[in-house]
Formats: C-alpha cells, sequence, structure tokens
C-alpha cells in the first residue's frame, strides 16, 4: 500500500511543485504584502497605507459599486435568459440542434479582444450600426463611450452576449438530467405546462442554476477584460471601472503592490462571502 | 573524429565572434511618431557609424509603458536596448526599480554635455549622482486650428489672448461651420486640458521638490474651472486621441490644443486638401498679461542597465538627440521639438511652412520654450492623474459646488494614496 502511495504522490509531484511555486507561494506572499506600504523603496511595515486606505478609498468603492451593479444586473438576467435558452434547445420541435446549440454556445470561444473590436465598431457614436438603427427609429443616439450610464449598459450587454450561451449548455444538460416519467406522471394528473416549468423543471434544475449562480458571482466580481477593451480602461471617468480593473490598476500602473494585495484579498472574501451566501440560501432545506 | 569536431567548433565560435565584432545590434523600443523620428536619423547615423545597426520597434504608448515597467520588474530580463519614457513618468523608474536604467555619465554623458540641455527636462533624469536617461523632445503646448473654419466665422486668432476670448470665438465659429465641435478634449481619459493650463498658470500636481501636493492651489483650481466653461457652453467635447485624429481628418474639429508635438499628427493624419488650411497659435491665457505657455509631454531614451551594448547604445543615443543633426532631422519630419538648446538656432526653424499656410511655426513654438514653467511629475504622477480623471468627471456633472471644493477633495485624495501631504 505505501509504495503504491509513493508511487501516486511521485505522480503528483510535479503538478504540486508548479502549484507551489506559481499558486500557493504567491497566495502567502501577496498576503504579506498587502501589509507593506509599498510607495517608495525600502518597502515598511504599514497596514495603515493599505488596509487601512481600503476602508476610505473613493475611487475603491466606486469600483466596488459598478462591480456590485453589473452583479446584480446582468447575472440575473443572464441566467433567466440561459433557462428560458434551454428551456428551448430542449425543446422537440427543434430541427439542426446541433448547429443552433453550437451557434449560441459560439460567442465564449471568440477571443475577448476580438469581440471588444467588434462590439467598440458596432456601438460607436458617431459610426456605429448600432447608434444607425436607434435613429432610425426616430430615437435620438445614445452617447454609448461618454455617457456614464449608456457605458455601463453596454459592458452589461457585451457580458451577457457572452456567457448566456456558455450557461445555457450547462442548464441544457442539467434539463436533460431530468427523468422524463416526471412529466409523464405530471401529464396524467393534468398539471399545465406552465405549471410543470414553475413546479418540476425549475426546482430540479435548482443545483445547476446554482452552479452556474456561484460561477458567474465569481467572474463578475473580476470582470476586466469588458471594461478594460470595450469602454476604455473604465469608462467615461472611471464609471465602469470594476474591481479586477482598479486592482490592475493599482499593481501595474501604479506600483503600489502593497495596496493592490490588500484589494486582490478583498476582492477574494467578497466573492467568496456572496458564493456562501448563495448556496446557503439554495441548499436543501430538508 | 572527436579532435576534429572540437577544433571546428572551435573555427566556427571564432568566425561568429569575429562577425559580431563586424556589427553590433541596438534595439530601440519607441511610440507614436516617435518612432518614425528616429527611424529617419538612421541614415545619418549610418553614415558615420556603418557598424551599428539599430532597429526601432514601434510599439504602442501603454505597450512601452507596461512592458518596460514589468521588465523592471523582473530585473531587467527582455528590456531592449534603448527605450522611451516620458519625461514626467521616468521617476517611477527611478524610485521603483533604481537599477534599471544605465548611468550615462560614464559612457560620456556628463557635466558638459548636460550643460546642452535646459533644466526642466534634466531634473527628472537624476537619480542621485547618476544620470538616467538623455532628454529628447519637449511639448511647448500649442493651439492648432483651421484657418478656414475661424474665417467662415470672421474670428481673427490673433484676437483670442483669453480663454473667454477663445470661448467667444469658439460660439461664432460653430455657427458659422456647420457639423463642427470648436475643439475636444480627452474627458474620459485623461487631464490634458487641466495639466496644460495648470502648468501655463504656474500650478503643478506636486511643488518643485515633490514632498507636497499643490492641486489645490489657484493656479489648477482656474484650470479646472476653465474645462468646465468649455463643456458647459458646448465648445467642447469628449475625444481620446484616436477620435481627435479622426475628428481633424474628418474636418469636424475646429481647434486642438497639445503640445507641439502634434504638429507632426496633424500634417501627417490630415489628408491633402487640408494643406494650408491649418494654423498655430500660442495658448490662449486666463488673464490678458498672463503666460501663454506650457509643457505636455516630452520624452526621453534611456539605455537598459543589463544591455549589452551600452557604448554602441550611447553613441546612437548621442547622435539622435546630442546633434543639432539628429534633433533638427526629427523636427523637420515630424514636428518633436528639440530640447537641444543649440538646435534652436539652426536655420530650419526660420522657414514658412507650407502646411501651415506659409506660417514659420517653429519660431512661434520655440519663443514658448523660455516661459515655460517645470513642472515635478514625481513617482506618484500617475496616482494624482487619475484622482484627478473622477473629479474632473465628477464636478463636469456638477457634484461639486466649486472647483476649488473639486480640488481640495482631490488634494485629500491624493495625499491619501501617496502618503504625502497636501500644501498649504
Amino acid at each position: 500500500m505505501r509504495r503504491q502511495s509513493l508511487t501516486a504522490y511521485g505522480f503528483l509531484a510535479p503538478y504540486l511543485l508548479v502549484f507551489a511555486a506559481f499558486w500557493f507561494w504567491p497566495i502567502i506572499y501577496s498576503f504579506y504584502l498587502s501589509f507593506m506600504s509599498t510607495r517608495r523603496l525600502p518597502w515598511t511595515f504599514n497596514p495603515s497605507m493599505t488596509w487601512g486606505r481600503v476602508a476610505q478609498d473613493p475611487a475603491f468603492y466606486n469600483a466596488l459599486k459598478n462591480t456590485l451593479t453589473i452583479l446584480a444586473i446582468q447575472v440575473p438576467v443572464m441566467l433567466l435568459l440561459a433557462t428560458l435558452l434551454a428551456v428551448m434547445l430542449n425543446s422537440k420541435l427543434l430541427k439542426a440542434r446541433g448547429l443552433i446549440r453550437f451557434a449560441f454556445f459560439a460567442p465564449v470561444v471568440i477571443g475577448e479582444a476580438a469581440y471588444a473590436a467588434v462590439f467598440r465598431l458596432m456601438f460607436n457614436t458617431e459610426f456605429g450600426v448600432i447608434n444607425k438603427a436607434i435613429e432610425g427609429v426616430g430615437l435620438s443616439r445614445v452617447e454609448w463611450f461618454s455617457n456614464p450610464d449608456a457605458a455601463m449598459a453596454l459592458i452589461i450587454l457585451a457580458v451577457t452576449w457572452r456567457w448566456v450561451g456558455y450557461n445555457a449548455i450547462i442548464i441544457l444538460s442539467g434539463l436533460q438530467s431530468i427523468p422524463q416519467d416526471v412529466y409523464e406522471a405530471a401529464t396524467l394528473d393534468r398539471v399545465s405546462p406552465r405549471q410543470q416549468f414553475f413546479y418540476i423543471t425549475l426546482p430540479l434544475l435548482k443545483p445547476v442554476i446554482l452552479f452556474c449562480l456561484v460561477l458567474s458571482v465569481i467572474g463578475s466580481m473580476q470582470l476586466f477584460a469588458e471594461p478594460y477593451l470595450i469602454t476604455n480602461v473604465g469608462g467615461p471617468g472611471g464609471a465602469t471601472e470594476t474591481l479586477g480593473l482598479y486592482l490592475y490598476r493599482q499593481a501595474f500602473l501604479n506600483l503600489n503592490f502593497g495596496y493592490a494585495s490588500a484589494v486582490a484579498y478583498t476582492i477574494a472574501a467578497l466573492a467568496v462571502t456572496i458564493s456562501a451566501l448563495n448556496l446557503w440560501f439554495g441548499r436543501d432545506k430538508t | 573524429m572527436k579532435l576534429f569536431g572540437s577544433c571546428a567548433i572551435v573555427a566556427l565560435c571564432m568566425s561568429a565572434g569575429l562577425a559580431q565584432a563586424d556589427t553590433t545590434e541596438v534595439t530601440v523600443w519607441s511610440w507614436g511618431s516617435a518612432a518614425p523620428a528616429l527611424d529617419a536619423t538612421l541614415n545619418g547615423f549610418n553614415a558615420q557609424y556603418p557598424d551599428i545597426t539599430v532597429t526601432v520597434e514601434k510599439l504602442g504608448y501603454s505597450d512601452v509603458k507596461s512592458r518596460v515597467l514589468a521588465a523592471c520588474a523582473a530585473g531587467g530580463t527582455g528590456l531592449p536596448d534603448i527605450f522611451q519614457f516620458q519625461n514626467v513618468e521616468m521617476e517611477l523608474i527611478a524610485a521603483q526599480f533604481p537599477d534599471c536604467a544605465a548611468d550615462l555619465t560614464p559612457l560620456g554623458f556628463d557635466a558638459d554635455a548636460q550643460a546642452a540641455f535646459p533644466e526642466f527636462k534634466l531634473f527628472a533624469l537624476r537619480q542621485g549622482d547618476r544620470m538616467i536617461g538623455m532628454p529628447w523632445d519637449s511639448g511647448p503646448s500649442m493651439m492648432f486650428y483651421r484657418r478656414d473654419f475661424f474665417e467662415n466665422a470672421g474670428v481673427d486668432a490673433d484676437d483670442i489672448v483669453t480663454w473667454d476670448d477663445f470661448a467667444e470665438a469658439g460660439a461664432k465659429v460653430q455657427d458659422a461651420n456647420d457639423g463642427v465641435t470648436m475643439t475636444n478634449d480627452n474627458l474620459n481619459g485623461g487631464t490634458e486640458w487641466l495639466q496644460m493650463i495648470s502648468n501655463e498658470q504656474g500650478c503643478g500636481f506636486f511643488s518643485a521638490d515633490g514632498e507636497t501636493i499643490t492641486v489645490n492651489q489657484p493656479g489648477c483650481v482656474a484650470a479646472l474651472d476653465v474645462v468646465k466653461t468649455m463643456v458647459d457652453a458646448d465648445l467642447m467635447t469628449a475625444g481620446n486621441f484616436g477620435e481627435r485624429v479622426q475628428n481633424l481628418s474628418a474636418g469636424t474639429v475646429a481647434a486642438l490644443m497639445s503640445g507641439a508635438w502634434f504638429e507632426g499628427i496633424v500634417r501627417t493624419n490630415a489628408p491633402e486638401d487640408q494643406s494650408g488650411k491649418w494654423g498655430v497659435m500660442a495658448m490662449p491665457s486666463v488673464t490678458e498679461d498672463g503666460v501663454r505657455a506650457a509643457n505636455y509631454g516630452g520624452s526621453l531614451l534611456a539605455i537598459a542597465n543589463n544591455s549589452d551594448n551600452k557604448e554602441a547604445a550611447f553613441t546612437y543615443l548621442n547622435y539622435a538627440l546630442g546633434t543639432n543633426e539628429g534633433q533638427i532631422t526629427m523636427l523637420r519630419e515630424f514636428g518633436l521639438v528639440p530640447s537641444l538648446v543649440s538646435a534652436l538656432d539652426d536655420p530650419f526653424v526660420n522657414e514658412p511652412s507650407e502646411f501651415w499656410g506659409g506660417q514659420k511655426v517653429w519660431e512661434l513654438v520655440l519663443s514658448r520654450l523660455e516661459l515655460i514653467e517645470p513642472m515635478n511629475g514625481t513617482a506618484f504622477f500617475s496616482d494624482a492623474d487619475q484622482v484627478l480623471q473622477s473629479v474632473q468627471t465628477k464636478y463636469l456633472n456638477g457634484e461639486y459646488d466649486t472647483a476649488q471644493a473639486a480640488m481640495d477633495d482631490a488634494a485629500q485624495q491624493i495625499s491619501f494614496a501617496t502618503g504625502l501631504s497636501v500644501a498649504e
């Protein structure tokens, strides 16, 4: 038995070494850095410049507010759309299901820089196709990149577009694992399709939706690519700056590693808290 | 067989070594119109030094900055031999990565050579006894305007002395020219007008010694008020660099203020039929008799400390930046204003420019140099810039009662971020 476990550890060793070097050690070092003032050399122990600042920094709160706004609007909307999409993709009436399912999944596959560039062109205030369509209907054009609310809407649209297909496919797999006899029994009992959806499908889908919810929360807390690429690094004057962008700015533009480490741990703590709350509320009450 | 093999290897190495002794290769990282300007100096350089091959890599501004910082953080690996950096940001490298840039004094940039450059370019490059870069260009702020749009409105550029005059003219220009905005500023991603007008009014973000924050002094507050006046009067719309270039090519903007290096950008991006329709004037001031000069931008070239070709790199640096020939080539081709004092006497400076309607633009630009107040960037410049961007946006949206309140808040935030105190 011992020989076998030694061999097992032997095979695991390369991965564990890499993990230790690139994951474990930086996590510890980052925690250590979060107590240091790194504004000037040499770095000194000064938690008030890092942790003390997190609590009082208006720019941090702005980034937090933006991130929570995106979280509160985008995640529920996206999950709702994904569920509806999954139900429709599961329909027996669908032709060419493989192709259509791939079409909805495709946005995830596209590189972020590429789709960000296309979104920027489409939403260009003067020449973009979206504004031309809006003006064509008779409304006044939207300043997608100069208006803070419009920029936020743009980010939410982009992120939703990107991830709704991915989540739909996951929920679809959850749908397909629901045994058909439950529906047969329900139809025999004269339960309407609408009631079947709300009282059978959704409760049975709960674990899958919860899984998607936790993943989406973690992803939204770290959102970086869309605000960086689409709305010019945080939108008009920081209106779409997320926690991920704020972290990047502090660490790599201002070279303030201590403060950035404190921000990073705060983001992680928030993500864990929100996910834990989600899982707790969604637990099986048996 | 083994002996033959090892002899062959030794012979190959020797010939490779000899081949290397013939040409040294030097790489430069540069951006924007600065990179092609360096390319323009290569012919003259190789005429004098045929054994040094210089490769100029043109990257975007933020690419150069982030790659240089990342390489410095990694101990210098990955840096090219020479890299460009903005004067106002160089102190970040001096403060956080003191061993990243090479000391140029032992390579030949001694006190005599330094005296050829003005002090306002040199002080950011001093790191104790070391000199970590050579000044390249400076950016005297100028207002570049469309003569034809002004004529249509009956506005004479010579009559514009104060910002109030500019606002009045702006209203007329917009009325007389359909679809034209008076000016753009990078309101959503920068503090360009704020920096330029603050500098003009003698106010820097930090004090001259870099120890206190001066962003809420009267000069900077006045600058913020000018921006608000322009925006409130609908004379200024937001545009980042790319958008401003788009607007000037499309003819939808009447005037743009930036460093004099923008001359090359306008000239090389404007369509053919705009030649002769542009002009340059000094930036307006807040008061009738106020100074009409500021600096915006301006770079330097530095040599990486772990470069293998420091002497060759310095030879190129000295030619491109330290001789009239190098600097004037770059001025002529791409509008980079030399900070080398002797270059200002070159006859090219007095030549009229066809693109600018026959105006002697460089005479006007260079006359600004002695009026420019030096501004200390410090290692915390980007923190200050970021705070001011968000305060500017909030002030423009009406979230502060007065510009003074806005700047006081900005000073507090910068103080919090940097650990420096606010000046009285």
